[in-house]
Protein backbone atom coordinates (compact mmCIF):
# COMPACT_ATOMS: atom_id res chain seq x y z
CA UNK A 1 0.00 0.00 0.00
CA UNK A 2 3.22 2.33 0.52
CA UNK A 3 3.78 2.00 -2.77
CA UNK A 4 0.82 2.95 -4.32
CA UNK A 5 0.55 5.98 -1.54
CA UNK A 6 3.70 7.49 -2.75
CA UNK A 7 2.54 7.08 -6.54
CA UNK A 8 -0.81 8.61 -5.33
CA UNK A 9 0.67 11.38 -4.17
CA UNK A 10 2.80 11.96 -6.64
CA UNK A 11 0.00 12.21 -8.63
CA UNK A 12 -1.43 14.81 -6.71
CA UNK A 13 1.29 16.80 -6.86
CA UNK A 14 1.08 16.58 -10.43
CA UNK A 15 -2.53 17.45 -10.68
CA UNK A 16 -1.68 20.70 -8.84
CA UNK A 17 0.48 21.42 -11.46
CA UNK A 18 -1.66 20.15 -14.49
CA UNK A 19 -4.30 22.70 -12.98
CA UNK A 20 -2.80 25.96 -12.87
CA UNK A 21 -4.21 29.05 -11.33
CA UNK A 22 -6.83 30.69 -13.85
CA UNK A 23 -7.07 34.45 -15.14
CA UNK A 24 -9.47 35.50 -15.20
CA UNK A 25 -11.25 36.91 -18.11
CA UNK A 26 -11.94 40.60 -18.74
CA UNK A 27 -15.68 40.10 -18.25
CA UNK A 28 -15.15 38.30 -14.76
CA UNK A 29 -16.28 41.95 -12.91
CA UNK A 30 -18.59 42.87 -15.55
CA UNK A 31 -20.82 39.83 -15.50
CA UNK A 32 -20.31 39.26 -11.89
CA UNK A 33 -22.04 43.03 -11.04
CA UNK A 34 -24.65 42.05 -13.70
CA UNK A 35 -25.68 39.00 -11.62
CA UNK A 36 -25.34 40.86 -8.52
CA UNK A 37 -27.82 43.53 -9.89
CA UNK A 38 -30.30 40.72 -11.46
CA UNK A 39 -30.36 38.83 -8.31
CA UNK A 40 -31.37 42.31 -6.27
CA UNK A 41 -34.06 43.37 -8.83
CA UNK A 42 -35.54 39.72 -8.00
CA UNK A 43 -35.34 40.37 -4.46
CA UNK A 44 -36.93 43.34 -5.03
CA UNK A 45 -39.54 42.34 -7.07
CA UNK A 46 -40.28 39.52 -4.82
CA UNK A 47 -40.57 41.71 -1.70
CA UNK A 48 -43.11 44.10 -3.53
CA UNK A 49 -45.34 40.85 -4.50
CA UNK A 50 -44.93 39.34 -0.63
CA UNK A 51 -45.76 42.88 0.39
CA UNK A 52 -49.01 42.61 -1.66
CA UNK A 53 -50.00 39.55 -0.80
CA UNK A 54 -49.75 40.53 2.83
CA UNK A 55 -51.99 43.29 2.17
CA UNK A 56 -54.51 41.96 0.56
CA UNK A 57 -54.67 39.01 3.01
CA UNK A 58 -54.98 41.38 5.87
CA UNK A 59 -58.01 43.37 4.12
CA UNK A 60 -59.41 40.08 3.49
CA UNK A 61 -58.99 38.87 7.16
CA UNK A 62 -60.39 42.51 8.67
CA UNK A 63 -63.44 41.85 5.97
CA UNK A 64 -64.22 38.70 7.22
CA UNK A 65 -63.80 39.58 10.87
CA UNK A 66 -66.44 42.34 10.26
CA UNK A 67 -68.60 40.14 9.15
CA UNK A 68 -68.02 37.87 11.86
CA UNK A 69 -68.55 40.75 14.42
CA UNK A 70 -71.40 42.35 13.13
CA UNK A 71 -74.57 42.29 15.72
CA UNK A 72 -77.07 40.03 14.88
CA UNK A 73 -80.66 41.41 14.80
CA UNK A 74 -82.66 41.98 18.11
CA UNK A 75 -85.37 39.54 16.78
CA UNK A 76 -83.69 36.09 16.40
CA UNK A 77 -85.28 34.27 13.00
CA UNK A 78 -84.47 30.71 14.84
CA UNK A 79 -86.82 28.93 17.60
CA UNK A 80 -84.92 29.57 20.47
CA UNK A 81 -87.67 28.35 22.79
CA UNK A 82 -86.92 24.31 25.07
CA UNK A 83 -88.79 21.79 24.69
CA UNK A 84 -91.05 22.26 27.97
CA UNK A 85 -91.60 25.71 26.92
CA UNK A 86 -93.00 24.88 23.93
CA UNK A 87 -94.94 21.86 25.10
CA UNK A 88 -96.74 24.19 27.75
CA UNK A 89 -97.26 26.76 25.43
CA UNK A 90 -99.02 23.87 23.11
CA UNK A 91 -101.35 22.91 25.80
CA UNK A 92 -102.54 26.02 26.76
CA UNK A 93 -104.05 26.68 23.48
CA UNK A 94 -105.65 23.49 23.29
CA UNK A 95 -107.72 24.57 25.99
CA UNK A 96 -108.40 27.78 25.23
CA UNK A 97 -109.39 26.20 21.65
CA UNK A 98 -111.58 23.82 23.65
CA UNK A 99 -112.60 26.49 25.72
CA UNK A 100 -113.77 28.44 22.87
CA UNK A 101 -115.36 25.65 20.77
CA UNK A 102 -117.33 24.07 24.04
CA UNK A 103 -115.35 21.21 24.11
CA UNK A 104 -113.99 18.73 26.66
CA UNK A 105 -112.69 16.58 24.10
CA UNK A 106 -108.60 17.40 23.84
CA UNK A 107 -108.41 18.74 27.87
CA UNK A 108 -105.55 17.83 28.90
CA UNK A 109 -105.90 14.38 31.58
CA UNK A 110 -104.81 14.59 34.93
CA UNK A 111 -102.92 12.47 36.19
CA UNK A 112 -103.96 9.51 38.44
CA UNK B 1 -3.42 36.75 2.24
CA UNK B 2 -4.79 38.78 5.25
CA UNK B 3 -7.02 41.16 4.13
CA UNK B 4 -7.49 44.84 5.77
CA UNK B 5 -11.33 44.44 7.90
CA UNK B 6 -11.60 48.57 7.28
CA UNK B 7 -12.46 46.98 3.54
CA UNK B 8 -14.54 44.42 4.62
CA UNK B 9 -16.80 47.08 6.27
CA UNK B 10 -16.74 49.60 3.52
CA UNK B 11 -18.15 46.55 1.38
CA UNK B 12 -20.63 45.43 4.40
CA UNK B 13 -21.74 49.21 3.94
CA UNK B 14 -22.22 49.01 0.40
CA UNK B 15 -18.90 50.30 -0.91
CA UNK B 16 -18.88 48.88 -4.39
CA UNK B 17 -14.75 49.82 -5.02
CA UNK B 18 -13.88 48.34 -1.28
CA UNK B 19 -16.08 45.03 -3.02
CA UNK B 20 -14.53 45.28 -5.92
CA UNK B 21 -11.12 45.44 -3.90
CA UNK B 22 -11.54 42.61 -2.23
CA UNK B 23 -12.49 40.34 -5.27
CA UNK B 24 -9.88 40.98 -7.10
CA UNK B 25 -7.40 40.31 -4.35
CA UNK B 26 -8.78 37.11 -4.05
CA UNK B 27 -10.54 36.16 -7.92
CA UNK B 28 -7.02 34.49 -8.84
CA UNK B 29 -6.77 31.91 -6.34
CA UNK B 30 -10.53 31.06 -5.81
CA UNK B 31 -11.12 30.24 -9.55
CA UNK B 32 -7.71 28.21 -9.44
CA UNK B 33 -9.20 26.16 -6.49
CA UNK B 34 -12.23 26.16 -8.04
CA UNK B 35 -10.68 24.92 -11.42
CA UNK B 36 -8.92 22.27 -9.25
CA UNK B 37 -12.08 21.22 -7.09
CA UNK B 38 -14.51 20.94 -10.29
CA UNK B 39 -11.97 19.74 -13.10
CA UNK B 40 -14.06 21.47 -15.65
CA UNK B 41 -12.09 24.89 -17.03
CA UNK B 42 -14.87 26.15 -18.88
CA UNK B 43 -17.02 26.56 -15.90
CA UNK B 44 -14.86 28.15 -13.19
CA UNK B 45 -15.19 31.14 -14.03
CA UNK B 46 -19.68 30.80 -13.84
CA UNK B 47 -18.51 29.20 -10.44
CA UNK B 48 -16.59 31.93 -9.27
CA UNK B 49 -19.09 34.79 -9.85
CA UNK B 50 -21.29 32.43 -8.13
CA UNK B 51 -18.92 32.73 -4.93
CA UNK B 52 -18.69 35.88 -5.30
CA UNK B 53 -22.29 36.72 -5.36
CA UNK B 54 -22.63 34.54 -2.32
CA UNK B 55 -20.04 36.53 -0.32
CA UNK B 56 -21.97 40.37 -1.56
CA UNK B 57 -25.19 38.52 0.02
CA UNK B 58 -23.70 37.43 3.11
CA UNK B 59 -21.09 40.05 3.87
CA UNK B 60 -22.66 41.49 6.46
CA UNK B 61 -23.15 38.31 8.39
CA UNK B 62 -18.96 38.53 8.55
CA UNK B 63 -17.75 40.05 12.11
CA UNK B 64 -13.84 39.95 11.94
CA UNK B 65 -11.26 40.06 9.33
CA UNK B 66 -9.42 36.40 10.65
CA UNK B 67 -12.72 34.23 9.83
CA UNK B 68 -12.70 36.08 6.63
CA UNK B 69 -10.53 33.77 4.35
CA UNK B 70 -11.93 30.13 5.61
CA UNK B 71 -15.45 31.46 5.38
CA UNK B 72 -14.76 32.19 1.59
CA UNK B 73 -13.35 28.79 1.15
CA UNK B 74 -16.75 27.43 2.89
CA UNK B 75 -18.12 29.69 0.04
CA UNK B 76 -16.34 28.12 -2.57
CA UNK B 77 -16.54 24.49 -1.44
CA UNK B 78 -20.49 24.93 -1.22
CA UNK B 79 -20.63 26.41 -4.80
CA UNK B 80 -18.30 23.63 -6.19
CA UNK B 81 -20.04 20.64 -3.82
CA UNK B 82 -23.80 22.36 -5.84
CA UNK B 83 -21.97 22.76 -9.22
CA UNK B 84 -21.34 19.17 -8.72
CA UNK B 85 -24.06 17.99 -7.67
CA UNK B 86 -26.24 19.90 -10.54
CA UNK B 87 -23.67 18.45 -13.03
CA UNK B 88 -24.53 14.92 -11.74
CA UNK B 89 -28.36 15.42 -11.97
CA UNK B 90 -27.53 16.15 -15.61
CA UNK B 91 -25.62 13.56 -16.25
CA UNK B 92 -23.42 15.49 -18.31
CA UNK B 93 -20.81 13.82 -20.36
CA UNK B 94 -17.35 15.37 -19.08
CA UNK B 95 -14.18 15.46 -20.66
CA UNK B 96 -12.79 13.11 -17.99
CA UNK B 97 -15.52 10.50 -19.03
CA UNK B 98 -14.29 10.57 -22.88
CA UNK B 99 -11.12 8.17 -23.85
CA UNK B 100 -7.69 10.23 -24.59
CA UNK B 101 -8.61 9.32 -28.09
CA UNK B 102 -12.01 11.12 -27.96
CA UNK B 103 -10.42 14.33 -25.92
CA UNK B 104 -7.97 14.35 -29.04
CA UNK B 105 -10.51 14.03 -31.50
CA UNK B 106 -12.36 16.67 -30.09
CA UNK B 107 -9.72 18.96 -29.57
CA UNK B 108 -8.58 18.72 -32.99
CA UNK B 109 -12.21 19.22 -34.41
CA UNK B 110 -11.73 22.71 -32.26
CA UNK B 111 -8.88 23.27 -34.37
CA UNK B 112 -6.58 23.38 -31.23
CA UNK B 113 -2.67 22.54 -31.28
CA UNK B 114 -2.32 21.29 -28.04
CA UNK B 115 2.12 20.74 -27.28
CA UNK B 116 3.08 18.01 -25.31
CA UNK B 117 3.46 19.43 -22.44
CA UNK B 118 -0.18 20.40 -22.46
CA UNK B 119 -1.23 16.47 -23.88
CA UNK B 120 0.38 15.20 -20.43
CA UNK B 121 -1.52 17.62 -18.37
CA UNK B 122 -4.24 16.80 -19.46
CA UNK B 123 -3.66 13.27 -19.22
CA UNK B 124 -3.09 13.85 -15.69
CA UNK B 125 -5.91 15.98 -14.87
CA UNK B 126 -8.15 13.37 -16.42
CA UNK B 127 -6.80 10.42 -14.49
CA UNK B 128 -6.81 11.91 -11.12
CA UNK B 129 -10.74 13.04 -11.78
CA UNK B 130 -11.29 9.58 -12.52
CA UNK B 131 -9.72 8.37 -9.44
CA UNK B 132 -11.39 10.98 -7.04
CA UNK B 133 -15.01 10.05 -9.25
CA UNK B 134 -14.63 6.93 -6.96
CA UNK B 135 -15.54 8.63 -3.74
CA UNK B 136 -18.71 11.36 -2.87
CA UNK B 137 -18.61 14.63 -4.42
CA UNK B 138 -18.07 15.85 -0.60
CA UNK B 139 -15.05 13.46 -0.17
CA UNK B 140 -13.94 14.60 -3.78
CA UNK B 141 -13.83 18.05 -2.63
CA UNK B 142 -12.04 17.29 1.12
CA UNK B 143 -9.42 15.51 -0.63
CA UNK B 144 -8.95 17.80 -2.90
CA UNK B 145 -8.46 20.89 -0.16
CA UNK B 146 -5.90 18.76 1.56
CA UNK B 147 -3.95 16.79 -0.80
CA UNK B 148 -4.00 19.49 -3.59
CA UNK B 149 -4.37 22.52 -2.31
CA UNK B 150 -2.37 21.94 0.53
CA UNK B 151 -5.08 23.12 3.43
CA UNK B 152 -3.77 22.23 6.75
CA UNK B 153 -6.25 20.08 9.20
CA UNK B 154 -6.33 23.34 11.37
CA UNK B 155 -7.55 25.42 7.94
CA UNK B 156 -9.97 22.64 6.92
CA UNK B 157 -11.42 22.53 10.80
CA UNK B 158 -12.70 26.55 10.10
CA UNK B 159 -13.97 26.05 7.01
CA UNK B 160 -15.67 22.60 7.92
CA UNK B 161 -16.86 23.58 11.68
CA UNK B 162 -15.60 19.73 12.07
CA UNK B 163 -13.49 18.53 14.31
CA UNK B 164 -9.95 17.44 13.32
CA UNK B 165 -10.69 14.15 13.92
CA UNK B 166 -13.79 13.53 12.46
CA UNK B 167 -11.88 15.20 9.67
CA UNK B 168 -8.75 12.83 9.76
CA UNK B 169 -11.48 10.16 9.58
CA UNK B 170 -13.26 11.29 6.58
CA UNK B 171 -10.12 12.37 4.99
CA UNK B 172 -8.61 8.62 5.67
CA UNK B 173 -11.43 6.99 4.36
CA UNK B 174 -11.58 8.72 1.37
CA UNK B 175 -7.82 8.17 0.78
CA UNK B 176 -8.69 4.43 1.10
CA UNK B 177 -10.99 4.38 -1.65
CA UNK B 178 -9.25 6.07 -4.14
CA UNK B 179 -5.83 3.94 -3.14
CA UNK B 180 -8.26 1.02 -4.02
CA UNK B 181 -9.62 2.81 -7.29
CA UNK B 182 -5.68 3.05 -8.39
CA UNK B 183 -5.22 -0.16 -7.38
CA UNK B 184 -8.14 -1.55 -9.45
CA UNK B 185 -6.51 0.63 -12.49
CA UNK B 186 -3.47 -0.92 -12.24
CA UNK B 187 -4.38 -4.11 -12.19
CA UNK B 188 -6.35 -3.72 -14.96
CA UNK B 189 -4.04 -2.49 -17.18
CA UNK B 190 -1.33 -4.80 -16.14
CA UNK B 191 -3.97 -7.53 -17.25
CA UNK B 192 -4.11 -6.08 -20.72
CA UNK B 193 -0.60 -5.73 -20.75
CA UNK B 194 -0.02 -9.66 -20.43
CA UNK B 195 -3.13 -9.74 -23.10
CA UNK B 196 -1.12 -7.68 -25.44
CA UNK B 197 1.80 -9.54 -24.96
CA UNK B 198 -0.13 -13.25 -25.12
CA UNK B 199 -1.41 -11.78 -28.46
CA UNK B 200 2.04 -10.49 -29.71
CA UNK B 201 4.22 -14.31 -28.73
CA UNK B 202 0.68 -15.60 -30.69
CA UNK B 203 1.26 -13.30 -34.06
CA UNK B 204 4.98 -15.03 -33.53
CA UNK B 205 4.01 -18.56 -33.06
CA UNK B 206 2.62 -20.79 -36.27
CA UNK B 207 -0.26 -23.00 -35.19
CA UNK B 208 1.57 -26.05 -34.34
CA UNK B 209 3.58 -23.54 -31.57
CA UNK B 210 6.93 -23.32 -33.65
CA UNK B 211 8.58 -20.11 -34.08
CA UNK B 212 7.97 -18.62 -37.53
Amino acid sequence: MTRLDDQLQRLFVAYRRACPDVEPSATFMPDLWERIESRRRFALEFRRWARGLITAAAAACLVLASFVYTPASSEPTFYSATYLETLQEDQSAIVDYNAAVGAEVFAPQEPR
Amino acid sequence: MQIDFDLIRRAQAGDHAAFNAIVQAYRKRILGTISRLIGRPEDVEDVGQEVFLRLYYSLDQLRAAEVFEPWLYRLTVNAAYDYLRKQRRRGEARMADLSEQQVMMADAAAGTRISDQERERAKVREHVQTLLSSVSEEDRLLLTLKEVEGLSLKELEKIYRVKENALKVRLFRARQRVLKALAREQEAQQKALTRDEEGACKSFTDESGELR
